[in-house]
């Protein structure tokens, strides 16, 4: 971390503060959720920022039917896999871009930003009925691929940014010292790739996890069903009322595993490993 | 394998996460297949709480010859239509019952997705079922759905405020501006949101007013005098400063919401049934004291614009024979009954309002006692009444088109000119009858 | 993978050669580009190839699913009738300045939040994760949350400013739909310029203060050129994404009061109206407009584009 002066107690309560400024507005509208998911019924429309009546009662709801704890399952598995093998094929990819000559490189940068541009709405018709041709709907994979498909292009280029601004010196250093190409990326490159790394699969993450559109077209059961589309098919008193108090409950669940995962990752992205590596 | 910081990227590593990703997206897929024997028929329809045990009623009538499964599909409207669309064009071949609006019969129909009831299956279909309802389930003549259940809305007030209800806009907003000046609550709540719970203010509207959006058939537009008036009415009411300030946003919910507040303003509301259960969950000291009327009509009694659904059988099913028992049995007078004392839904058979035998307790309930339409539908008169003189929404295959328009001129209804606004509609549904321009 | 990379250095020092003989080692080279691409090219290919061109060749026709019988090809009329339809325009119009309004709000809250993440010296894990419930949260869910605090009935919001139905008019209603789509992407922002951040040496801010570089001098000469290929993602893809705002309004507004955004109009005409035609040309073009600021950005940018040098040999 960059010390430019010395950090006295003056100047940790300074960040205090402004951590709580940062804390406080990010929250306010996360709480006001949270608040309604302990709210009781009557109580819902009250309002109150602070639940003046508490009740479990709304976890408890969306925990009883099996269709919740499944879609927090497929929704857990289709996120973790499409970011794996996302982050996997984006990182070879945009090392491919960043430091290798070979025609065809600009087309991709290209075609993937097309895709990226391109409106997912209109595509999904099409998808939909690629996949039941192929007997992929309604299924993990049928999710699976159109995530990996949309999130490569932020991926390949978030990645290319950073392993651009590695210097080729201490790829150079390595091999000369003997490493082969791979191991040279395995020892030198890869870890200061790390925050790119970690951001992309942080993003991916999140975009995997929260999308709806894919989800509600492309599942029809809940063998498939993510909650993002599961939360549409809570089930108010009537065809009128969206069940607030259930609604709120389920996306305070899902966004744990979220908190999570950024808290973990969060930790690899540290600056400084580059200070230092190249001598002279 | 070398293991780096990184926490290894190494090739064995990947190679393993590859084959398990391979194996995970695999394993549901292979399982899926081959679990079924007999006959499936696939019910696609909105998630309603009691349905389930419909299903499982006619199940057990069905004794063997197939199995219902209830496929639920979205909370919204709009959501379920696009379900339903997108796998009917594919020519998808599972679902073999459809949930459908009363709006989408039309539209269905002319797409080829549905199939014809004739024979005994039309007769019974139409047995004993109100015509308002009937006639959503008709297109071109012919029977392409079962009504299912139907919806009205009706006038709602809290009886400490309001001692005798309005029975026409005139008396109501009287009402409401003398209750302003005596400082009680006055407001007048309605769905003014720019989306299809508008267009069904103003259909009611204009039916009271004698007026006419379309022709019969549907092919030409007509926009009358009685549909201007209603024009003027919708304005008037709008700019009275009798109505919520949120009325230009407020859906179903809010209005709902609205009148269940403790410190509410509102006097009046006008929203669907479906209100007085929410009410005695949200605010049981008003649920006491709540009562209904007929939607306040024009020169006499409202002709109140009718929701609901009907169950038709989709044309690429390939079990159509078993998918119109399963709709007859779904529908039948036993399961209306019970989905109207249990999920609070009107029933389109005649015959049920008037039945006082009580039933089971619903599944979810706190009490054993046996309730019956005449304890859990206290409203039950006031809705047979108003469905013998409906307002049906305009019958046609580009509805969807004729709603997204209408809400968007009429939107908000303060900036209504009555003559102008009237034009732009007459334009605006026209292009969208000929199936020409472009949407909002 | 094992090929002799060390011939990449004589490579290095023929630039100018003219041959069209490529040495062993720039045919290597251009293998393994090949091959690591080749995944994630073909998953991209494969998923998205048909149903683009399929949009596109949509747009050229006239294709309303309810009337499957007058399907005909009429080339550019649809694009014709779009492109002088005032609904269009209007939304066209609101869709930029939402785009432009939040996006440079983000940029700044987003550099701010980066610093403070990257900087603090009190709680950090707890900063950065909190910073990022937002961008981690489902739109709809957030978005009826800021409903629920600008509604006259149940708005908490309101009653602290004061403020009359806010969302019933439109200039109000557009802040608001900005704020929320402020407050729910900054993160996304924030996120990536800070782990362009981190690629800031330490010795070069070091250096910079020794030589008495103030505090903006050292932000502005040091970090930001630094960050600059980073800056340029974040822009990029968080415009693109700005440009198809849609669940903000559809909760907020259902686009009511002109509000309406050309991601809510496509999907009137091409879900709603079931007019495959006119919802694939808005698509199209929808996504010329969307290619027309990515141009400009990288552009803009110049060398921090991807792929922009030969190779990142420096």
């Amino acid at each position: 971390m960059a010390v430019i002066a010395g950090s006295t107690t003056g100047r940790k309560a300074k960040w205090a503060v402004v951590d709580i400024v940062v804390v406080v507005y990010a929250l306010i509208p996360v709480l006001w959720t949270v608040s309604l998911s302990f709210k009781t019924a009557e109580t819902q429309t009250d309002k109150n920022f602070f639940p003046s009546a508490w009740t479990w009662q709304n976890y408890k709801d969306i925990f009883t039917t099996s269709e919740f704890i499944r879609a927090l399952i497929n929704s857990i598995g289709i996120a973790l896999i499409a970011t794996l093998i996302a982050v996997v094929l984006g990182t070879m990819a945009a090392y491919a871009i960043a430091r290798l000559d070979f025609p065809g490189k600009r087309a991709l940068v290209g075609v993937s930003l097309l895709i990226a541009m391109f409106p997912q709405v209109s595509l999904v018709s099409p998808l939909f009925e690629m996949e039941r041709q192929l007997g992929l709907f309604d299924t993990w994979a049928g999710l699976i691929f159109p995530y990996i498909t949309f999130a490569l292009p932020l991926a390949i280029y978030t990645l290319s940014a950073f392993f651009r601004e590695i210097p080729w010196e201490l790829e150079k250093a390595a091999k000369m010292d003997g490493a082969t190409p791979a191991q040279a990326f395995r020892r030198v490159i890869a870890p200061l790739a790390a925050p790119g790394v970690f951001t992309t699969a942080i993003l991916v993450f999140i975009f995997c996890w929260n999308d709806f559109l894919f989800a509600i077209s492309l599942t029809s059961t809940t063998a498939s069903r993510t909650v993002p589309a599961a939360l549409s098919f809570f089930t108010g008193a009537s065809q009128f009322e969206a069940p607030t108090g259930t609604i709120s409950a389920a996306a305070v669940v899902i966004t744990i595993p979220i908190i999570f995962f950024v808290l973990f990752f969060q930790r690899r992205i540290v600056a400084g490993l580059t200070s230092g590596a190249v001598k002279g | 394998m070398v293991s780096t910081r990184t926490g290894g990227r190494g090739l064995s590593r990947w190679r393993a996460a590859i084959a398990g990703a391979v194996v995970l997206t695999a394993v549901p897929t292979i399982a899926a297949c081959g679990s079924e024997s007999g006959t499936t028929i696939n019910v696609y329809l909105s998630p309603e709480q009691n349905f389930q045990t419909v299903v499982d009623r006619c199940n057990e009538q069905a004794d063997g010859r197939y199995k219902i499964v209830y496929n639920k599909l979205p909370r919204d409207a709009d959501g379920q239509r696009e379900q339903m669309v997108r796998r009917l064009a594919a020519g998808d071949t599972g679902l073999d019952v459809l949930g459908l609006d009363v709006t989408w019969v039309p539209e269905f129909a002319e797409a080829k997705w549905l199939e014809e009831f004739t024979g005994e299956n039309k007769a019974d279909a139409e047995q004993g079922v109100l015509k308002g309802p009937l006639q959503t389930a008709m297109w071109n003549g012919k029977l392409y759905g079962a009504t299912k259940n139907t919806n009205v809305q009706l006038l709602w007030y809290d009886d400490r405020v309001v001692q005798t209800p309005p029975e026409t806009w005139d008396e109501m907003m009287d009402m409401s501006r003398q209750f302003k000046s005596d400082g009680k609550p006055f407001r007048i709540l309605f769905t003014g949101a720019q989306y299809e719970g508008l267009v069904v203010q103003y259909n009611t509207l204009v039916a009271s007013e004698g007026g006419e959006i379309l022709s019969e058939d549907g092919k030409k537009v007509v926009m009358d005098q009685g549909a201007v008036d209603a024009l003027k009415l919708l304005k008037d009411v709008s700019t009275s400063g009798l109505t919520d300030p949120s009325m230009p946003n407020a859906q179903e919910q809010q209005v709902q919401q609205a009148l269940e507040l403790p410190d509410t303003e509102a006097a009046f509301e006008l929203n669907w049934p479906y209100v007085y259960a929410a009410m005695g969950a949200a605010n049981p000291d008003r649920a006491k004291h709540l009562k209904w009327a007929r939607y306040p009509g024009i020169d006499g009694p409202s002709k109140a614009t009718i929701g609901g659904f009907n169950l038709a059988v989709s044309s690429l099913s390939l079990h159509k024979p078993e998918a119109f028992d399963a709709v007859l049995c779904l529908r039948g007078p036993e399961s209306q009954k019970f989905q109207a004392i249990c999920d609070g839904v009107p029933p389109t058979i005649e015959s049920i309002y008037t039945d006082d035998a009580t039933i089971e307790p619903c599944p979810a309930a706190t009490t054993t006692d046996k309730p019956s339409m005449a304890t859990a539908y206290p409203m039950r008169d006031t809705i047979l009444e108003a469905l013998k003189d409906p307002a049906v929404r305009p019958l046609t295959v580009v509805y969807q088109n004729l709603s997204t328009i209408t809400s968007k001129v009429l939107s908000p209804p303060s900036e209504i000119d009555p003559d102008a606004t009237a034009q732009e509609l007459r334009d605006g549904l026209q292009k969208a009858l000929d199936s020409k321009g472009v949407l909002p | 993978m094992s090929q002799t990379v060390e011939t990449g250095a004589p490579a290095q020092a023929e630039p100018a050669k003219k041959k069209p003989a490529l040495s062993e080692g720039k045919r290597a080279e251009r293998r393994l580009g090949w091959l690591l691409c080749a995944p994630a090219a073909f998953v991209m290919v494969a998923v998205t190839g048909w149903p683009i061109i399929y949009s596109v060749w949509l747009s050229l026709q006239r294709y309303d699913l309810r009337f499957p019988d007058d399907r005909e090809f009429v080339g550019l009329s649809n694009y014709a009738a779009v492109l002088t339809d005032k609904y269009w325009w209007t939304a066209f119009g609101i869709t930029t300045l939402i785009t432009v309004v939040s996006v440079v709000i983000e940029l700044v809250l987003g550099m701010l939040l980066a610093l403070i993440m990257h900087r603090t010296l009190v709680g950090r894990g707890l900063v950065r994760t909190v910073s990022l419930i937002p961008y981690g949260i489902v739109t709809v869910v957030a978005a009826f949350s800021w409903f629920y605090a600008w509604n006259t009935d149940t708005g908490y919001l309101t009653e602290l400013l004061g403020a009359e139905a806010p969302l019933t008019q439109q200039i109000p209603s557009l802040l608001i739909i900005i704020l929320a789509e402020v407050w729910k992407t900054t993160p996304f922002m924030a996120l990536l310029l800070m782990a362009g951040l981190a690629l800031v040496p330490d010795d070069l801010l070091k250096a910079a203060s020794m030589d008495g570089a103030t505090a903006w001098q050292r932000f502005t000469k040091v970090m930001i050129p630094v960050m600059k290929p980073a800056i340029l993602v974040a822009l990029l893809f968080r415009t693109l994404d700005a440009f198809r705002v849609f669940d903000n309004i559809f909760v907020l507004t259902k686009g009511a009061n002109d509000t309406s955004s050309v991601s809510m109009q496509t999907y009137n005409n091409l879900i709603k109206g079931l007019n495959l035609g006119i919802g694939s040309t808005m698509s199209v073009l929808i996504f010329i407009a969307v290619a027309i600021i990515a141009f400009i950005f990288i552009k803009l940018f110049g060398a921090a584009a991807p792929g922009s040098d030969s190779g990142g040999k420096r």
